[in-house]
């Protein structure tokens, strides 16, 4: 028998490449079913076919393709992240001094709501405190997309997306103080309990603003050319994404602060509006779907409780915190509970926290998500319906093309 | 307006008042923003001078004036209308702009300000409606009695091409630089009922003019008329709306105070008589003023001659400068006079902004930071 060497081996090995495609088009194709059948956003399909492929379902992404297609999932929330950042206008919180209020108003009350209802469900404060500290971040990631998806604007949104942007950094910054806690906790010593958080922290905010720098050089140099420009901005992303990991630093916190960096400190106006998100359109799909496949609706009905009074105080806080002061900022009646409502989403940042938590104490991170990841399965399929009902509501979607 | 009362209402001779259509601009990337709703009604929880209305879409708002008799109120008037307008817009991370037209907005973004008036428009004229994102200045002038405001409209269309050359500011549409000074009255001539006034001689011969088209069906009031100078009956004013809305209210009032001495000159002398010639030459100096502005060719039916609109207006500025006085606007003209000597328009700026920055959002940042003044200092 002629052996036909040319032919490969079976079993086939994964092919990164396949891989990236196949889950692209298995969310292309659930999105759009959702979105035609259902009138819910694209993502609320991603969500779907990720927990349906995976842990939770039929098990088809393990852990080993979950490894493979790290890349993708990195660079989507790089790009995500960084395009937030660009979001967040310091000159305005600056100028209207009653929506900065707004913004820190609606973090404590978060904060606050959160650490005393699951105080009361006799949840150790030190876990309270971590979970309260997280639910204070809104996924950017499901807002801008739906955003995107709606080609919403106006008040709310931009409102809307300044709070994400807001909650994310605020989210991030108290978790990482809260390393120390959990640091003593575990009775490690003094130096790591205050060089870790002080590293995180600092580190990667040197990372973001390095990397601004570099971009805004850069553009001076390029010129007003938008393409150039959405090249050299990828560039410095992916970088940044990988150099955050490699540095172990919180790639949360570098991509915003280059994002913001790039939007408050560009005063001569070198780089133009490259458009992130559009390229970035098939990195959200994969990051979506591979989020959700990583979720185990085990959890919810393990934390189901739990999951339901974390939601709801974390609802009361933010809702609480933004009608109490958005009427001196000057919006319209009536768009404070659509702000609310538009920041209901919680996901991938959520996860992203809770994992780095998980690497350095397993125990502690497990106990952690119980909590954490069963309000975020829930959330994952709520949020997104949340902001396409706000934005829509406050008339800010951009009309239906036929 | 009730059709059947088409009264005209006297008002004192050279007052003026002024419109302005501005755009609303995000600051991210300086394109039209759709936030004309939230921002009125920021605006009107302030006490303020002047009104703020919205206007054909959501990126769109238009502040008018009150009465004026004299440039000096006028143009603080104005100064303090921009300021509250630039100070809410602030307050909602926005940026208002002055100019005939965004230089890169695409029309089939914009949305439709929803009233019951503006859908009919969509509905009617259909893309026209969200092309006519363009950005005007219309101003007014008090006349005691309609025959006045006819023969004040005739004899201002003689006078077409300074309007449009004074105030053009739109090089720009669509990302496209365009070669006109002012591209915007190309988007006004597409309507059907644009124009100009018919040749009628008194406001008896003209309400019979409006019946006829009433009977007709084609008109319901004087606002469904597109003209470039109209009487305006229920304000007792002519209207002139070729102006594009120029960079800064500063020069917004020096506009209206040449118009305002104008009208003075034309109605206490009575030079000239209204003449079938200056509408046979209309098309082709109104052309002549948007494609070159200050540098087009001016044909005079009066004295049969051909000037460009600089030479004409210079002339012109000298002609009325007494009348100017006498009003207490003498400032404005001077200003005006110093400008056009050394040729210093709005469509010029905007094109040395272009070509200093390479880059149409820095265009439009510019235009915002220009009209804001010091709004977006502190």
């Amino acid at each position: 028998m002629v052996q036909l060497t040319y032919l490969p081996q079976l079993p086939l090995p994964v092919s990164p490449l396949v891989l990236f495609g196949a889950l692209l088009l298995a969310g292309l194709v659930t999105g759009e079913l959702v979105h035609r059948v259902l009138r819910l956003p694209r993502i609320v399909g991603y969500v779907l076919i990720g927990l349906a492929l995976g842990a939770s379902g039929i098990g088809v992404i393990n852990h080993q393709i979950e490894r493979e297609a790290r890349v993708f999932i990195d660079i989507g929330l790089g790009l995500i992240l960084f395009d937030l950042g660009r979001r967040l206008d310091l000159d305005w919180l600056r100028r209207d001094r009653w929506f900065t209020a707004t913004a820190v108003a609606e973090c404590a009350l978060t904060f606050i709501c959160i650490f005393f209802a699951l105080m009361v469900f006799d949840i150790q404060p030190l876990y309270a405190a971590v979970a309260a500290a997280i639910g204070i971040s809104t996924s950017p990631a499901v807002v801008m997309l739906v955003v995107q998806e709606l080609r919403a604007e106006g008040q709310v949104t931009e409102r809307a997306l300044n709070l994400v942007a807001i909650n994310s950094v605020v989210a991030v910054v108290l978790t990482t103080m809260l390393l120390s806690w959990i640091h003593h906790e575990y009775h490690a010593g003094e130096i790591i309990m205050l060089s870790h958080p002080l590293y995180l922290l600092s580190g990667s905010l040197l990372l973001g603003y390095v990397a601004g720098g570099a971009a805004i050089m850069l553009a001076r140099w390029l010129g007003k050319h938008k393409d150039l420009q959405l090249v050299m901005l990828l560039g410095l992303i992916i970088v940044a994404v990988g150099s955050a990991a490699a540095l172990k630093l919180s790639v949360l916190l570098a991509l915003l602060t280059f994002g913001v960096m790039v939007k408050n400190r560009d005063q001569n106006h070198d780089l133009m509006q490259a458009n992130i998100m559009k390229f970035g359109q098939i990195f959200f799909v994969v990051l979506f779907v591979m989020t959700s496949a990583t979720l185990n609706t085990g959890d919810l009905i393990a934390g189901g409780t739990i999951a339901v009074v974390y939601i709801l105080a974390r609802f009361v806080g933010k809702s609480v915190g933004i009608m109490s002061l958005a009427h001196f900022s000057g919006i319209r009646p009536g768009s404070a509970g659509l702000l609310a409502i538009a920041l209901t989403p919680m996901s991938g940042t959520s996860v992203v926290i809770v994992h780095g938590t998980l690497a350095v104490y397993p125990d502690f991170g497990a106990r952690l998500a119980a909590i954490v990841l069963s309000a975020v399965v829930l959330l994952e399929l709520l949020g997104p319906i949340a902001v396409q009902y706000a934005l829509k509501k406050a008339g800010e979607a951009g009309e239906e093309r036929v | 307006m009730n059709p059947e009362t088409l009264e005209f209402r006297s008002s004192q001779a050279y007052s003026v008042g002024v419109e302005l259509e501005l755009q609303i601009l995000n600051c991210r990337d300086y394109n039209l923003a759709r936030d004309a709703a939230d921002l009125i009604g920021l605006i009107d929880k302030s006490k303020h001078p002047g009104e703020v209305k919205p206007e054909i879409t959501e990126s769109m708002i238009e502040i008018n004036t009150s009465i004026h008799h004299e440039y000096g109120t006028l143009a603080e008037e104005l100064a303090q209308i921009r300021d509250t307008v630039a100070q809410a817009a602030t307050r909602m991370n926005l940026r208002i702009a002055g100019g005939g037209s965004h230089p890169f907005h695409k029309w089939s973004e914009r949305r439709i300000y929803p009233t019951e008036r503006f859908k009919y428009l969509l509905d009617t004229y259909g893309y026209l409606a969200k092309q006519f994102t363009i950005f005007g200045q219309h101003i007014h002038i008090g006349v005691p009695d309609g025959d006045t405001a006819i023969y004040l409209s005739h004899i201002f269309s003689r006078y077409v091409s300074h309007f449009i050359a004074l105030s053009a500011s739109s090089p720009f549409q669509q990302g496209e630089d365009t070669a006109y000074q002012s591209s915007r009255l190309n988007t006004v001539s597409a309507f059907p009922l644009s124009g100009r006034l018919p040749f009628v001689q008194s406001w008896k011969e003209f309400l019979d003019y409006f019946e006829q088209m009433r009977g007709y069906g084609i008109v319901e009031s004087m606002k469904d008329f597109y003209w470039d100078i109209r009487p305006k009956p229920e304000f007792g004013t002519v209207e002139i709306r070729v102006f594009d809305t120029p960079l800064t209210v500063d020069r917004a009032a020096d506009i209206a105070g040449y118009v305002q001495a104008l009208a003075r000159y034309i109605l206490t002398e009575r030079p000239l008589q209204p003449s079938r010639d200056v509408y046979a030459l209309y098309n082709y100096n109104r052309f002549q003023a948007c494609r070159y502005g200050l540098q087009g060719k001016l044909v005079d039916a009066y004295r049969r001659r051909h000037v460009t609109i600089k030479q004409d207006i210079l002339e012109t500025l000298e002609l009325i400068t007494p009348h100017a006085a006498d009003l207490r606007g003498s400032a404005a003209l001077a200003k005006l006079t110093a400008d056009i000597v050394a040729d210093r328009t709005d469509a010029a700026w905007l094109r040395e902004a272009y070509s200093s920055r390479g880059s149409l959002n820095d265009v439009a940042r510019m235009q915002s930071e220009l009209w804001m003044a010091g709004a977006l200092v502190n």
